[in-house]
């Protein structure tokens, strides 16, 4: 029995410890088609785009629990518990967020969302001025979002 | 339930079309580069804490912190990791963190005069 405390010999970096296979990147579409968050990144400067690319890839490889991201993923509170969200500041500090779910469940869980293995699903994102704040009403609008994709079985992602 | 499966590949050639502008692949590698540092660094704190036998908990008494604190550092649940608290954390695990130059490093370098103050600043 191996002793309490003994390392877990690791790959090499961004991959899972413990053997599975990084997490799928997909993005809820809308059911008129649009996809919120692919609209919101093309809309972000170039460098801002890649940064949240990069990030979503960071995590992906090395999925939650596991600290990924650079510390700029972060699980949301409050009304936003379940979420998390991508952090960025932009030319002019101007604030840019992603809003994700997790999809993670039994295998079975996840044929049945139409999903391999687990992924990060992309829902939306939000710009703002520096030192401003989003209000109730935009983040009903994230929530609003995420339930409608979460009741669809299979997901309804973009491809 | 193949036929069934949803095709997820669009993030991967999203990624790789716009990898295709410069500028967007230089700022990409760039995040990428920073991201793995961090994350190498929290992911060996607690690996290196693991390999002590020494839960979290106690790792936040040595370093006069509140449990959650590290466990939310541990696990990227809103955090934004601070330089004392990952240094204090790596001398409560018996390891420092130290800057290495790298061995292939291509981007611009400041001037011979300030690098040669820097130089002299610091021995």
């Amino acid at each position: 029995m191996p002793s309490r405390g003994r390392r877990q010999r690791r790959g090499p970096l961004g991959r899972d410890p413990s053997g599975n296979l990084p997490w799928d990147v997909i993005y809820c579409a809308e059911p008129d088609g649009t996809v919120p968050a692919l609209a919101f990144l093309d809309s972000c400067p170039s460098t801002i785009d890649a940064q949240f690319t990069a990030i979503l890839d960071a995590v992906a490889a090395a999925p939650p629990p596991r600290f990924s991201g650079g510390g700029k993923w972060e699980a949301m509170h409050g009304a936003m518990g379940g979420w998390y969200e991508i952090r960025l500041t932009g030319p002019g500090r101007e604030q840019f967020r992603l809003f994700c779910l997790l999809e993670n469940g039994t295998s079975e869980e996840l044929a049945k969302r139409g999903l391999r293995r687990c992924a990060i699903a992309v829902i939306t994102g939000m710009r703002k001025p520096w030192r401003t704040t989003f209000s109730d009403r935009d983040y009903q609008r994230v929530r609003d979002l995420g339930d409608d994709y979460r009741r669809q079985h299979p997901r309804r992602i973009a491809t | 339930m193949t036929d069934a499966m949803l095709d997820v590949g669009l993030h991967e050639r999203r990624r790789a079309r716009r990898m295709q502008d410069r500028s967007y692949r230089a700022a990409y590698e760039q995040a990428a580069r920073e991201l793995a540092q961090t994350d190498a660094v929290i992911q060996e704190l607690d690996a290196l804490r693991v390999d002590l036998g020494m839960s979290k908990a106690e790792l936040a008494r040595r370093v006069n912190r509140n449990a959650s604190s590290v466990r939310r550092l541990f696990t990227a649940s809103q955090v934004r990791p601070e330089l004392p608290l990952i240094v204090a954390l790596a001398d409560a695990l018996g390891a420092e963190l130290r800057i290495v130059r790298r061995q292939e490093d291509t981007r611009p370098r400041a001037g011979k005069g300030r690098r040669g103050e820097r130089i002299a600043a610091a021995s």
